[in-house]
């Protein structure tokens, strides 16, 4: 049988690249297949999707060996509209695909430019939006809608043109967990239609229902197995940038088979083998995990409201008190006033309605610049900051601003590369850092004015989980030293194994507020703001031990 | 635009390229007029497209700017202007009957100028716009790179206000020190900002691209607007206007 679409040994260099992003990748895809592609930041993930809706070579230049063909007809070297119009591509940055003011125009753009007759847009039109979910939305401004509701946009723009083959270069990266799911659920019920799949995705629990799983590696394919092979090996995933399911790595080290990847046949593993709780180390388990309660508050929010001109009110009457030490996780979906609430503890917003005290201290009495030395904030894209032609001097802009002496700013400087583990590289140039060193250096660059407290807003969003654990575990490391932490994520399992305390957020309100082990501990509710425990804690709680993350769980089972 | 307000009036309805010709045609009626006495009937008919195409709440958004023409432009002609016999002068400043008349007229103008061009950014989307150009014969492309203008713009203040966020929370202080020093604080914003700029301006190709964009030959259209008797009406009537204001003069 002719497959759908082949890639014969295909290897592409970036112009101004010194290595080759791509290195003789030959791939065949059969008709009906859905493949999803992992690996860490700077695989070829994303050069590989390009050349196959054409963008590479047609558009960025570089040098292109080999060729791909679809349905035996050769595509390298046509122009993208040639190609895109069998391969469809939907990018990461929702933001920036979408530019039509109403979504029917914009989901309408690709069949303009195809020459569809005017008859037939119209419905496929509303077909497409059907297919997505969106039927109703066709006036609404994109910018109005949800993070979850513009990347099926993006999806339905694309499928209009009813291409043969749908690439997806890490649609769910930017979005929160109600997001993810319709988006994958899409991805599934596309299946039917759709010949060909190619998922780009990060997150592993989620590549499992794929037919093919790819492994890239410095532009190669390491491997291309079933995902229940693949996935069955948390070794070799780890040390290529991919987060391993949590149940294998507990299997791997009760050394059981690695094969139970869904937590109900881990646990029947487990039991089968003769594993159970340890009841003197689930003891130890119920003591806090932090014991602030009599440190002294270094955040006091009092029925503080907030509201953006002539919007909904995005913080209503939200108190909260942050201890001295404490590590507090926020959470919630898109807009739920999350990075609204973590702003008014630096300043850079102020409640229209209530008080704050931060530090002891009306938050009202303190200028932006008092409050900033004071309260660090790390931005969710290191790049929104990154200015200097040297770390160093990247790093020195903060304690400058603030008017410390130069010699202690040089200090402070040495001490705050120290702690991200850059330092050595002080003469570098920012800008040809990886992602991950990037983020690391944004955290420097607040550290080095030795901020008592520390906001980081989705710090791991965009790193691979090699990135994500540096970047997590040197947080925890700046919570060790006495540093009060408030990170703001999606990402369950950094809330289960870094945070001591979750606060969950609701439209503008904390709906939830605990102990992460009394946060994680009722699945019910979690579901009710379309949350899920991580694997590890899910795990613990078929085996009766209330756990966090996969060492604790590890360290809690008995023969 | 972003201006736009979503109601299905007869203004929206109409042809977008009648719009466009509708709304230079009133331009060309305000600038034959001298008087304020002339000058305000065509004020009033542009009022009153603004309640019909129901667009006085953007007209009330930028009053601080209508009053402010208003008496900045009145002003300065009534003073500067030298027509008639004045009955009070100081140095080159001088008041007469006619030139307060002309300032007033002035005035006037340009307000109507403003208002009916706000009354056709509220009704017209910038993809009816675009299709407006195209159809008086603009080339897709540049009707195109004109309405993802306005729609890059929001989107670049967006970052903008990330960017000036993420310094602040640095401590950039952009309120103190004198010019020089100032200028020289904006550097650290500039550089993620351009950054951001080349950064979304090369996503938005490729996503264009990726649909077909550098597509040659004909395109069809979804936008589809019947050249009705309204349209050829409204055309035919501003022309009369414009000629009989034109000879009147």
């Amino acid at each position: 049988m002719q497959p759908l679409f082949h890639i014969r040994d295909l290897s592409f260099t970036y112009r101004h690249a010194s290595h080759p992003a791509l290195h003789g990748i030959t791939y065949t895809h059969q008709a009906g297949e859905f493949t999803a592609i992992i690996g860490a930041t700077g695989a070829g993930k994303s050069t590989l999707c390009r050349c196959l809706n054409g963008l590479i070579p047609a558009f960025i230049k570089g040098t292109l060996s080999g060729e791909l063909t679809i349905l035996g007809e050769r595509m390298t070297g046509r122009p993208v509209y040639d190609v895109a119009r069998r391969v469809g591509l939907v990018f990461q940055d929702f933001e920036a695909q979408l530019f039509s003011t109403n979504v029917e125009l914009e989901v309408a753009f690709g069949l303009e430019n195809f020459a569809v007759p005017y008859e037939q847009m119209r419905d496929r039109v509303r077909e497409a939006l059907g297919r997505v979910g969106l039927t109703g939305f066709e006036g609404r401004d994109p910018s109005t809608l949800s993070g979850g509701e513009k990347q099926r946009l993006a999806i339905a723009s694309i499928l209009v043109s009813r291409p043969m083959i749908l690439v997806m270069d890490e649609p769910t990266t930017d979005l929160d967990p109600i997001g993810k799911r319709d988006v994958f659920h899409l991805a599934r019920a596309l299946r039917q239609e759709i010949q060909g799949i190619i998922l780009v995705e990060h997150e592993t629990e989620h590549v499992l229902t794929a037919d093919r799983l790819v492994l890239m590696r410095e532009g190669r394919i390491l491997a291309d197995e079933r995902p229940q092979e693949l996935l069955s090996d948390p070794g070799l995933l780890e040390t290529n940038g991919v987060r391993p399911l949590q149940t294998t790595v507990l299997l791997r080290r009760l050394g059981l088979p690695t094969t139970g990847l869904d937590v109900d046949t881990a646990f029947h593993i487990i039991q089968d083998a003769g594993w159970r709780a340890d009841p003197a180390a689930v003891a130890r388990l119920h003591q806090p995990i932090s014991n602030l309660a009599d440190h002294e508050p270094v955040i006091d929010v009092n029925a503080v409201s907030y509201q953006y001109d002539a919007g909904p009110a995005a913080l209503d009457a939200v108190s909260l008190t942050i201890r001295r030490g404490e590590f507090v996780a926020i959470i919630g979906q898109n807009g739920c006033g999350k990075t609204t609430l973590v702003k008014q503890f630096n300043g850079l917003l102020r409640p229209t309605k209530g008080s704050i005290r931060m530090l002891g201290r009306e938050a009202s009495s303190w200028s932006l610049a008092e409050l900033g030395r004071r309260v660090g904030y790390v931005f969710q894209n290191p790049d929104h900051q990154i200015f200097a032609n040297t770390v160093q001097e990247e790093v020195a802009f903060g304690p400058r601003n603030f008017g410390l002496p130069e010699p202690e700013i040089d200090a402070r400087v040495v001490e705050a590369l120290q702690v991200v583990g850059l330092r050595g590289r002080e003469d570098e140039d920012p800008f040809s850092l990886t992602k991950g060193e990037r983020q690391q250096l944004a955290v420097a660059s607040v550290l080095a004015s030795d901020p008592e407290i520390l906001i980081l807003d989705e710090p791991t969003t965009g790193l691979d989980y090699h990135g994500q654990r540096s970047i997590l575990d040197l947080i925890r490391r700046l919570n060790q030293t006495g540093r009060t932490i408030i990170i703001v994520t999606h990402s369950m399992w950094v809330v289960a194994e870094y945070a001591h305390r979750c606060v969950m957020m609701q439209r503008g309100r904390i709906v939830a507020d605990g102990d992460i082990r009394e946060s994680f501990k009722d699945p019910a509710r979690l579901a009710d703001l379309a949350l899920e425990a991580p694997e590890a804690v899910r795990l613990g709680a078929r085996l009766g031990v209330p756990v966090r993350s996969v060492d604790e769980l590890y360290g809690c089972l008995t023969r | 635009m972003f201006l736009y307000l979503p109601y299905n009036t007869f203004l929206h309805r109409l042809h977008p390229a009648t719009k466009l010709i509708g709304l230079i045609l009133l331009l060309v009626v305000t600038v034959a007029f001298t008087t304020p006495a002339e000058q305000l009937p065509g004020l009033g008919f542009v009022l009153g497209l603004a309640v019909l195409s129901r667009s006085l709440s953007n007209l009330r958004r930028i009053l601080p700017l209508v009053v402010t023409i208003m008496l900045f432009s009145s002003t300065t002609w009534s003073l500067f202007r030298r027509v008639g016999v004045p009955f009070w002068s100081f140095g080159p400043l001088s008041l007469s009957r006619e030139s307060i008349q002309y300032g007033l007229a002035m005035g006037i103008r340009l307000d109507a100028m403003l208002l009916s061009g706000m009354v056709f950014v509220s009704c017209t989307k910038v993809e009816e716009f675009a299709f407006g150009l195209r159809a008086l014969g603009l080339p897709f492309p540049v009707s195109f790179a004109l309405s993802l203008a306005f729609r890059l713009v929001p989107l670049f203040f967006t970052r903008i206000g990330i960017v000036v966020q993420a310094q602040q929370s640095r401590g950039l202080d952009l309120q103190t020190g004198h010019l020089l020093q100032r200028a020289r604080k904006y550097v650290p914003l500039l550089v993620p900002i351009f950054i951001y700029a080349i950064r979304d301006t090369d996503l938005l190709a490729m996503a264009l691209e990726s649909k077909g964009f550098g597509m040659r030959g004909t395109r069809t259209e979804y936008l589809r607007f019947p050249f009705g008797w309204r349209d050829a009406a409204i055309i035919a009537a501003l022309l009369a206007a414009d000629v009989i204001a034109w000879s009147g003069r």
